[in-house]
């Protein structure tokens, strides 16, 4: 019926021939109407006649189409710092769109996946995370509407989980879906695409997704502890009134950081603790919760590292206590 | 719905040549467009093409654009040119051999697609494409009284 109520209309327009050029990838924009008037002059005799046709009118439907590329080319490092995935957006159809884009971590062949944690529209289009400027968005939510041919570029932030062991690959993939609608191509969407035409889903299925991938940069840390037991009498027996040397040898292995590493030791029940014996690399830290790196409570001591890269020299902390 | 489709189309026939008919007392033509979807069906591993209302139109379609015309007088009529402006949207699409020349300059000249060239600002001339295609028009040397006859071109919409 609608194409019936098309001509009629059109029928008593003037024989104004099409709208607007287009020169888009993406094709002609939705809504536009392909009219067709043809004219003719021919001799009778002396004279020269100019007709014309009536003009055909056909309405250009919406024609859904979306694509996912990934700009994060090489993996992106996540452990100490989370990482920013970037993916692009286009709306490869002929009619504004809007899409749900969803992040997902869980990827078949994953080492690890990662945790999910900000999903952002750049707002700025400056490519780079910007937090508080850039729209974050719930995941699954929708975009912004995109015009024909127009991309926007989506963040997944990601953190890499507990589980997660140094120099394992992951992949995070970003999935935009049509608003107007999704399915086989072919399928039509009546009355739902710009200004009220119909729209068609296109190749894409109405949704695309790509993947970007993540590497792992963590550090793994090792504690060792060792007592050497000096008694009253010369020996190495743990009696009454021995003393005991505590030692704790720090190895940090792997590519990524330990971050503000804090190494804590309660004291045997049955010992008291010999102040000022803390001892880092060699050299003693007081006992009070202050500027250097040691510090010893009734209950045990605290030395604060730092943050400790992976393969970075063994640290060596002691401190001695005295069996009661 | 076809059938109705036909008779409307009729009636826009009839109104279109009222001031043809008005004008011009010694011959009369009338001139009916139509625009088809060329419609690509594969059943069974068989392609085949089905020409139907275009109900749905997105880009990359195809589309016949027809001109029927018929000589309503009862005198013969001659050197009938039937020039058919191809809309912006779609792009002509020719293997060659057609029967009709085009011109890629709105109008202004005209000829085989392989001769026509277009102008490029600062660069010599390249040959025309057949996206470049403004303009298809026949030439028809005479028609007898009561004669009909439909005039074709395929386009595909940007």
């Amino acid at each position: 019926m609608r194409r019936i109520n098309n001509l009629l209309a059109t029928g008593t327009v003037a024989f104004a021939l099409t709208a607007a050029p287009s020169a888009w990838a993406a094709g002609t924009i939705a809504g536009t109407l392909i009219q067709n008037t043809a004219s003719a002059t021919f001799s009778s005799g002396t004279s020269t006649t100019t007709i014309e046709s009536n003009t055909v009118s056909v309405k250009v439907d919406q024609l859904i189409g979306v694509a996912v590329t990934a700009l994060t080319t090489a993996p992106a490092t996540v452990g100490t710092a989370d990482a920013v995935l970037v993916y692009q957006v286009t709306n490869t159809g002929n009619g504004s769109d809007a899409f749900d884009l969803t992040g997902a971590p869980n990827v078949a062949g994953n080492g690890f996946n990662a945790t999910l944690r900000t999903v952002a529209i750049d707002t700025n289009g400056n490519g780079t995370y910007d937090p508080g400027v850039d729209t974050v968005i719930t995941n699954g939510a929708a975009s912004q509407a995109i015009a024909p041919d127009a991309s926007i570029k989506v963040f997944l932030v990601t953190a890499a989980p507990p589980a997660a062991t140094d120099a394992q690959t992951s992949q995070v993939r970003l999935t935009a879906v049509s608003t107007i609608g999704s399915g086989t191509p072919g399928t039509v969407f009546a009355g739902k695409g710009t200004s009220g035409v119909d729209a068609v889903v296109g190749a894409s299925g109405g949704t695309a997704n790509a993947l970007a991938g993540l590497i792992s940069s963590l550090a793994t840390v090792t504690l060792t502890k060792s007592a050497t037991i000096s008694d009253p009498y010369g020996g190495t027996n743990p009696v009454p009134g021995a003393m005991v040397l505590y030692s704790i040898l720090v190895h940090a292995t792997g590519s990524g950081t330990a971050n503000s590493l804090a190494v804590t030791d309660a004291f045997p029940a049955g010992t008291t603790y010999q102040p000022g014996t803390i001892m880092l690399a060699g050299s003693p830290l007081s006992d009070a919760a202050d500027s250097d790196a040691g510090a010893a409570s009734a209950s045990g001591i605290t030395v604060q590292l730092g943050n400790v890269a992976g393969g970075s020299p063994d640290k060596t902390i002691s401190f001695k206590v005295k069996i009661n | 719905m076809r059938k109705f489709s036909h008779g409307v189309m009729a009636a826009l026939v009839v109104l279109g040549a009222a001031p043809a008919l008005a004008l011009a007392a010694p011959g009369a033509v009338s001139l009916d467009s139509t625009i088809r979807l060329d419609k690509v069906i594969t059943e069974k591993g068989l392609t085949r093409h089905e020409l139907v209302a275009p109900q749905k139109v997105v880009p990359g379609n195809h589309l016949v654009f027809m001109t029927s015309y018929r000589n309503t007088g009862d005198k013969p009529v001659d050197h009938f040119i039937v020039t058919n402006p191809v809309p912006s949207a779609v792009a002509l699409e020719t293997a060659g051999g057609d029967s009709f020349e085009v011109s890629v300059d709105g109008g202004k000249t005209w000829g085989p697609l392989a001769q026509l060239t277009v102008a490029k600002p600062g660069a010599a001339p390249r040959s025309a494409q057949s996206a470049d295609v403004t303009h298809v028009r026949w030439v028809i040397p005479a028609i007898a009284p009561g004669a009909t006859g439909t005039l074709e071109y395929h386009a595909v919409v940007r």
